[in-house]
Parts: structure tokens; C-alpha cells; sequence
């Protein structure tokens, strides 16, 4: 009899061992998919948009008015995708290209640009907080369940950041935009168009980060600062991945991100943040040059 | 003669100007006051929150104007100081009747601490200037979401997380006979405040801390080379702009009576860089123009600052000032003003005056004798998988010449970097006087007695000739009229003393180069070492060069790495061969002129073939 109390009690551990681990997982994979577009355009151009929360929000709510229009998810995916892919590559020739070389400049724009977009989503949705139902089932493990999409995004996000690898590393576009931001005159002068590739480069960024929106929106709903809460461990995670950009975020993501999101899970999300917080400003004190500093590799 | 005359002239002109470094503060002030006594309870009320926002404006122009580096987070310094003052006057200012102290004293003490701890981690850990941003604005992110779920008792305050601290004391003297101030005299009160914080800044601003963040700001580096701790500055010059800020928040706390979470916002946050662009950024005061400016724009436009479309014509606002107007009204005048200015300045006659090389015989102290001064043990660095400094054992005396030659890429000037500090080794030691020095920071090196001069001159542009020079004299001395003797001497060696006053950038390329050497001789060095010294010379220049460097090698020991064959051979020096990061072979330059190895290695023959 006590004997079978303790194996009870000792398959819920387990179930709660798990559980906790897939939690864990889920949120690392939701803040790499919200940080993928900011790190490429961090990691190829060497610049950060501050706008990249609201450049989340405004594909989400691509995503939300046009599964509301009837159109499937999948499909209003790509269209969050290429809507924010257009949106940046406007942004970045009207405003972002008259910029480079001046770093504090292009903060204070693309910040401009953020709060710009926040406003003007409160004037035009409102203060908007219908979702999308999510799209899938659940999953159950032991007394706990969660959604099944939650284990749909860990997946997603592992395709999505091998392809971003795979597009830096293998493709024609991924090499020269590499060289334009490792020496631009060099790139230049060799023939590569730097000025297309930034424009690129940044349409593609935003397109990530479009598409992360509408990948967030069933399981967060769509408000207006709906990106701010990823924003921060998102710009904290590329400020210290160092020059391997997408291996130095992915680990700065599963190992900060992990431990903020289990103190998150036994605390707050809160406490979380400040760990989160806390953990990369002391390695940034040790390791200067961030996380892959003295790594060998590609990207 | 009437070029040295003309810089005469413009010195004493900048003597006087800087000796009258108070009177823009207080013309402002008295401006202010009369404004103060004059205008309505309402205006009067209103104006007290544009003072305290220029303050704060102020704040992140000492730290992105002067010392180069964007905060965004100076709102978290301001709020916790309004927060810390409104939890302390709640409690104490019926005790002491008296919380204007409070707000002082406590804003500033919680504006110190919270942007020491955070500077130490930026400065220390030596972070750009993109991670520093980054940092201080996710601060302002996270302190948002703290400062709403935070809700405690702390005495009589209470904290009370998203509905923030209600209650919060008004400004009172007591020693006056006030109890309470009234509008008029709060704002009074607060403008003397900012007048006298202001000052001090302005003060402690002034040489030699402010020389030494202007050249932080100009070339972290070459400030570092010279010897002085840049982490220990810029950390001083973050928590100076904390404390103001901190300043600011104890005082809008004490005039809205209210803090919330709301303090916290982004959108406040991008107020302060909007108020130092519109003033414009690295006048100091023009913070305050910004404040004053904006902050009567949305009250003519009758818009309070929470007003829907606020935040949008802001943004917009912040867009165009970077694309249009980067540098404000202030920095418009200024750029009127400094052409014109800069015409009377530039030098009549530009005959070039020959160095005055036998100077140097009573500027320096010849050693007693010839010995070991540094040497490297078992050297190793390596880059991903390249080696660029491979198992190195060297010594080199405290007097002589001695060259270091090898092709392209065969890490000298990785070596000397490893030996100033710049680069740390992976293994090995490096011994400077007896001591173990691998670990030390270059400045600390700099300070034991070593000095370099890099391969590009660098100079400070946007400061004098005599700035550049007083900046290195006064490093190790830390004395400020033998700083001034020492330029005087050091401007006759270089043969600049008829530039003196001319700014570093206006000066030609040769000139700039003499300037950087003079500086490295400014620190009175033991041991220099000079990345390729004659790159770019003309022939004239060179055997110039050659001469000073037979005379300096009288009383210190020189470390000269160069590719120009005559200018080695004109050295009379030992020579050692540099190859793949290891040293290859010594010896002088003709006997390695014979050595087929040596000859195979420069053009890169192989040696089977």
C-alpha cells in the first residue's frame, strides 16, 4: 500500500520533471523564433532595430486579420512573412541606408520607428486582444497537459534557425552579405553590391520577424507591446552571442533563457526577466567578447 | 615669428574663455529666476517639471555628449531616485521638516548606486558601445515590469506596484520659515538645485578629468596607451550622470507628489534623447533648451505629455531630427560660429620649424647601465587556428635600438601588442623591472615605464596640440605645473611650439605623426616601442626620424618594428627575424642580408626549390 503510494508519487515527480522540461523548451524555442530576425540583421549589418518588437507585433496581426478573412494559418504565415519582408525593405531604404556608420543614429531611428508603430497599432486595432484559437491539440503528461502547438514551435524553431544557418552558409546571398559586414570596402570593391545586400539583409530580418508574430499569435494574443516581451532577452541574447551570431544566440537562448525560464516557472516571470538580465551582464563581464568568442566556425 | 604670434594670441583667447566657464550657467540661471518670479502659478508649476527634465536631459548629455556612450537608460536612475525619495520623505520629512536635503542627498546616493553597479559590468568588462546601449535599454524594459509587480511597506510609504506611491512630500526649508513652499517657490528652489549641480559638473568637468574623458571619447585606445585607467573614468563620468539623474527623479517626485511605474516607460525614456538632440548633443546645457522647448510645445499645443497622439509625434520627431538635424540648435549655432572662428585661428605662415633635437639631452635621464629592461618567456598566442605569436623568448635593454623585421603577417606587430597589453597571451610570462607584468592592463604597463606609438598616428583631433601633449605629460606626474613644463619642452623637441594652439586635426600628416611621438615622450618612457615609424615619410622626414631615434636610444631602450630595408640599415641596429610568429634568426641587418633563409622567407621561396 505504501509502497504504491511512493511509485505514485515518484511517476508524478517524473510527470512533473517533464512537464516543467517541455515548458522550459517551449519558451527557449518562442524567444528564438522572436530572435532570429533581430540577430540577422545584428549579425550581417551590424546594426539593431529597436523596432523589432513592434515589427513582431504588426505580423501578428497580419496573421490574425487574415486567418479572420478565412485565409488557413500556414497560409497567413507567409503572408506575415512578406508583408514585414516589403515593410522592411521600405524602412530600410527610406530611412535606415542615409544611417550607416552612425550607430547611435540608427538606434534612436529604428527606437523612432518602434514607438511610431506602437502608437499608431493602439490608434488604428485599439487595444486589440483577440487571438486565434490554437491550431492544434494537447498533450498530456500525467496530470499536466499543454498544447500540442507549443510542441509544434520547438519544432518550428529548430527548422527555422537550421535554415537561416543553412541560407548565411551555403547560399550565394549568404556568403556576400558575410563579407559586406566583415569588410565592407573589400566587399565592395570586389563587386559585391553592399548597398542591395544591406537592403536584403534587412527585408529579410524583418520577414523573420514577421513571420515570428504570426508563429506567437495563437498562443499570445495580439496587443499593441505584445513584442515587448520578448524584446529584451531578445537584444540581450545578440548582444551576447559575439561573432558567431546565430550558434552564440541559440546557446545564450537555451542556457540563460533555460535557467530564466525554470526561475520563472518557481518565482516569477519577473524574477525571470531579471535573471535572464543578470546572467548576461555577468558574462559579458568575463567573456567581453561574447559567448562564441573563441569559437571556430561560420556563423 | 607671426605664426607663433597668431597662436599666442588664440591661446590666451581660450584661457580666457575657459576661465569664464561659469558665466553661460549663471546668465541662464538669473534668466531663469526672473522668468521664475515673474510668470503665473500655473506656468510657474509647469516650468518646475521642464527644469527637473532638462536636468535629466543634462544627465545623459554628460554621458553621450561628453563621454560618447548612449544611455537609454538614464530614466531607471531618475525613477529609482524618485521612488527612493518618495519612500524617504514620506518618512523622515515630518521628522525634519526639511526634505529638500532629502531629495538632494537621496535621489542622488540611489542614482550613484544603481548606475555604479551597472557601469561596473559595461566598463569593466570592457563592453562596445552597441552592448552598452543595449544594456542600459533593456534595463528600462525590465525595471518596467519589476517596478509594476513590486509592492512592499517600508515605514509610513508603501510601494504599491502598478498603482505606484501616492502621498509623496513637496519640497520644503524649514530653516526659512517655510513649512511648505509654494509654487513660486519650489521653483525657485528647484532651479537653485539644478544651478548648483550643474556647476559642479561643469566643474569636476574640467582638466584634467575632463581632458582625460574627452580623449575617451575621441580614442578609448590611444587614452589608454597614455596611461590612464579608461574603465575607472567612464565608470566615474556613469555614476556622475547617474547621480544627476537620480537628482532629477528626487526633485519630479517631490513636484508631482505621485511616482508610478509609468516612469519606467518606454516611452518616457524616449523623451531625454529627444530633448539633448533637439538642444543638441555635447553642449551640456543644451539638454536643458530641449527640456524647455518640447516641454512648452505640447503645452502650447494643449496636449499633456500622456496625450494619445504624443507618443507618435515624438517618434516621428526623434526620426527626423537623426536624419536632418543630428547635431540640434546648438550644434547648428556652433557650426555657424566655428567657421568663422576657426578662419581667425588657422595659422598665417606655414614655414615648418625644425624639431629641436638636442632638447631632448636635458629632457631625459640617461641609465646608469646598460641592462635587461623587458623580457618575454615562452610567448604564445593564438587566433582561432592561426598562431601569431609562437613560443617567443626575447630581452631588450633599457637603452639601444633593436629592430624586428619579417614579412607580412608574421605577427610583430601582434608581438607588440601582446607587450603593451593590448592582446593577452595564451601562455607564457613577460617581465618588465623584475616583475611579472602578462597580466596587467596596458594602462598599468604604461605606468611602470612603457610606451608605444602604433602603426596609424593618433592623435586627439578635436583637441589642441597642447591638450594632446598635456594629456600624456600629466599621466604618470599627476602634477599640473610640471605637466605644463613638460609640453613646453616636448613642443620644442617636435618642433611644433609655434602650433600650440592649433587643433591636432588641422595639422599635416607629418606634423600629426610628430605630435603622436611627442606624446609617447611626454610619459618619459623606459622602454618605446614604435609600430613602423617611417610608413608614409618622405625622405626628409625619415632621416629625421632616424636622428631622433639615435638620440632617444642614448636614454631608452627603442623597439622599432619597420619594413623599409635603408631605414633599418640607417639604425645601426641588432635586427631579429620574425616568421610565423617565432623568432627566426638575429643577428645585424648585413650579415641576415647574407643569409639565403632569410632572403628565402621574404620572397617567399621554398626552400627545396
Amino acid at each position: 500500500m505504501i509502497k504504491g503510494e511512493n511509485k505514485k508519487e515518484q511517476s508524478m515527480d517524473f510527470a512533473q520533471i517533464t512537464f516543467t522540461g517541455l515548458t522550459t523548451l517551449s519558451s527557449i524555442s518562442i524567444l528564438l523564433i522572436a530572435t532570429l530576425g533581430l540577430a540577422v540583421i545584428f549579425g550581417m549589418m551590424g546594426v539593431i532595430n529597436l523596432a523589432h518588437g513592434e515589427f513582431i507585433m504588426l505580423g501578428a496581426f497580419v496573421t490574425l486579420f487574415s486567418t479572420q478573412a478565412g485565409v488557413p494559418f500556414v497560409l497567413s504565415l507567409g503572408l506575415s512573412f512578406v508583408a514585414l519582408a516589403i515593410y522592411g525593405a521600405v524602412i530600410e531604404y527610406i530611412i535606415i541606408r542615409h544611417l550607416y556608420g552612425r550607430l547611435f543614429d540608427t538606434l534612436l531611428a529604428t527606437w523612432g520607428i518602434g514607438l511610431v508603430m506602437y502608437q499608431g497599432a493602439i490608434l488604428l486595432f485599439g487595444s486589440y486582444t483577440s487571438g486565434i484559437g490554437l491550431p492544434a491539440g494537447t498533450i498530456g503528461i500525467g496530470k499536466y497537459t499543454m498544447s500540442s502547438y507549443f510542441g509544434i514551435l520547438i519544432l518550428v524553431s529548430v527548422i527555422l534557425t537550421a535554415t537561416v544557418y543553412l541560407i548565411f552558409v551555403k547560399t550565394k546571398y549568404g556568403v556576400m552579405s558575410r563579407a559586406a559586414i566583415q569588410n565592407p570596402q573589400m566587399a565592395g570593391s570586389i563587386g559585391i553590391p553592399t548597398k542591395k545586400i544591406n537592403t536584403i539583409t534587412f527585408s529579410f530580418g524583418s520577414g523573420l520577424a514577421g513571420l515570428a508574430g504570426g508563429l506567437l499569435v495563437p498562443a499570445f494574443p495580439a496587443t499593441p507591446d505584445m513584442g515587448v516581451a520578448f524584446v529584451s532577452k531578445a537584444f540581450l541574447a545578440v548582444v551576447t552571442a559575439g561573432p558567431m551570431i546565430i550558434s552564440g544566440a541559440v546557446t545564450t537562448l537555451i542556457g540563460v533563457g533555460g535557467v530564466s525560464s525554470i526561475s520563472g516557472i518557481i518565482f516569477t516571470s519577473v524574477i525571470g526577466d531579471v535573471v535572464f538580465f543578470t546572467i548576461t551582464i555577468l558574462i559579458l563581464r568575463f567573456f567581453p567578447t561574447g559567448v562564441s568568442g573563441g569559437w571556430h566556425g561560420k556563423l | 615669428m607671426v605664426s607663433f604670434n597668431s597662436g599666442g594670441e588664440a591661446g590666451k583667447k581660450m584661457k580666457i574663455s575657459a576661465s569664464f566657464w561659469w558665466l553661460y550657467p549663471s546668465v541662464f540661471f538669473l534668466l531663469a529666476l526672473i522668468f521664475a518670479l515673474t510668470t503665473s502659478q500655473y506656468l510657474a508649476y509647469l516650468a518646475t517639471s521642464w527644469a527637473v527634465f532638462g536636468l535629466l536631459a543634462f544627465s545623459l548629455d554628460i554621458i553621450w555628449g561628453k563621454g560618447g556612450d548612449l544611455s537609454l537608460g538614464q530614466t531607471v536612475f531618475f525613477g529609482v531616485g524618485a521612488y527612493t525619495y518618495g519612500i524617504v520623505a514620506i518618512n523622515l520629512a515630518p521628522v525634519l521638516g526639511n526634505s529638500l536635503l532629502l531629495a538632494v542627498l537621496f535621489g542622488g546616493l540611489s542614482g550613484v548606486l544603481v548606475s555604479g553597479i551597472i557601469g561596473y559590468f559595461i566598463y569593466y568588462g570592457r563592453l562596445g558601445p552597441l552592448q552598452t546601449t543595449i544594456i542600459t535599454y533593456t534595463m528600462v524594459l525590465i525595471m518596467a515590469t519589476v517596478a509594476i509587480s513590486t509592492s512592499f511597506e517600508l515605514g509610513s510609504a508603501r510601494v504599491g506596484g502598478a498603482n505606484g506611491m501616492t502621498g509623496i512630500p513637496p519640497l520644503t526649508i524649514d530653516i526659512l520659515g517655510f513649512n511648505s513652499l509654494t509654487r513660486h517657490g519650489a521653483l525657485v528652489a528647484t532651479l537653485t538645485i539644478i544651478f548648483i549641480v550643474t556647476l559642479v559638473v561643469v566643474a569636476v568637468l574640467k582638466k584634467p578629468f575632463g581632458l582625460v574623458i574627452d580623449g575617451i571619447r575621441q580614442d578609448v585606445l590611444k587614452t589608454e596607451l597614455l596611461g590612464y585607467d579608461v574603465r575607472k573614468y567612464r565608470l566615474a563620468l556613469f555614476t556622475i550622470a547617474g547621480c544627476v539623474a537620480g537628482v532629477a527623479g528626487g526633485l519630479y517626485s517631490s513636484w508631482a507628489a505621485y511616482v508610478s511605474p509609468s516612469i519606467f516607460a518606454v516611452t518616457q525614456a524616449l523623451l531625454i534623447p529627444i530633448y539633448v538632440l533637439v538642444g543638441g548633443r555635447g553642449s551640456l546645457y543644451g539638454g536643458f533648451l530641449g527640456a524647455l522647448f518640447i516641454g512648452w510645445l505640447t503645452f502650447w499645443l494643449g496636449g499633456g505629455v500622456a496625450g494619445g497622439q504624443t507618443t507618435l509625434i515624438l517618434g516621428a520627431i526623434l526620426i527626423l531630427l537623426v536624419l536632418f538635424v543630428p547635431k540640434g540648435a546648438s550644434g547648428l549655432i556652433n557650426s555657424i560660429i566655428g567657421k568663422t572662428m576657426r578662419k581667425t585661428h588657422a595659422p598665417i605662415n606655414e614655414e615648418s620649424i625644425a624639431p629641436d633635437l638636442e632638447k631632448l639631452n636635458y629632457f631625459l635621464e640617461e641609465p646608469e647601465e646598460k641592462k635587461v629592461i623587458l623580457e618575454t618567456k615562452g610567448l604564445n598566442k593564438k587566433f582561432g587556428g592561426v598562431v601569431a605569436t609562437d613560443n617567443v623568448n626575447m630581452s631588450f635593454y633599457n637603452k639601444g635600438i633593436h629592430c624586428l623585421i619579417g614579412p607580412n603577417g608574421a605577427g610583430k606587430s601582434t608581438y607588440l601588442n601582446t607587450c603593451i597589453g593590448v592582446i593577452k597571451p595564451d601562455s607564457g610570462y613577460i617581465v618588465f623591472k623584475d616583475e611579472k607584468i602578462e597580466k596587467l592592463e596596458p594602462c598599468q604597463r604604461v605606468q611602470l615605464g612603457m610606451g608605444i606609438k602604433l602603426q596609424v598616428a593618433k592623435v586627439l583631433e578635436e583637441k589642441t596640440v597642447w591638450d594632446n601633449l598635456w594629456l600624456s605629460s600629466y599621466s604618470k606626474i599627476k602634477n599640473k605645473e610640471e605637466a605644463n613644463d613638460i609640453v613646453m619642452s616636448v613642443s620644442d623637441i617636435i618642433g611644433l611650439r609655434h602650433k600650440l594652439y592649433v587643433n591636432a586635426e588641422e595639422l599635416s600628416h607629418g606634423e600629426q605623426q610628430w605630435l603622436d611621438i611627442g606624446m609617447v615622450l611626454s610619459l618619459k618612457p623606459e622602454i618605446i616601442f614604435l609600430d613602423e615609424p617611417a610608413a608614409g615619410m618622405t625622405k626628409i622626414e625619415r632621416d629625421r626620424t632616424v636622428n631622433i631615434l639615435h638620440i632617444l636610444s642614448k636614454f631608452v631602450g627603442v623597439v622599432v618594428v619597420e619594413h623599409d630595408m635603408d631605414f633599418i640599415r640607417a639604425l645601426e641596429s641588432p635586427v631579429t627575424v620574425l616568421h610565423q610568429g617565432a623568432v627566426f634568426t638575429s643577428g645585424s641587418i648585413e650579415e641576415l642580408r647574407q643569409n639565403p633563409e632569410v632572403l628565402d622567407i621574404y620572397l617567399g621561396r621554398q626552400k627545396d626549390a
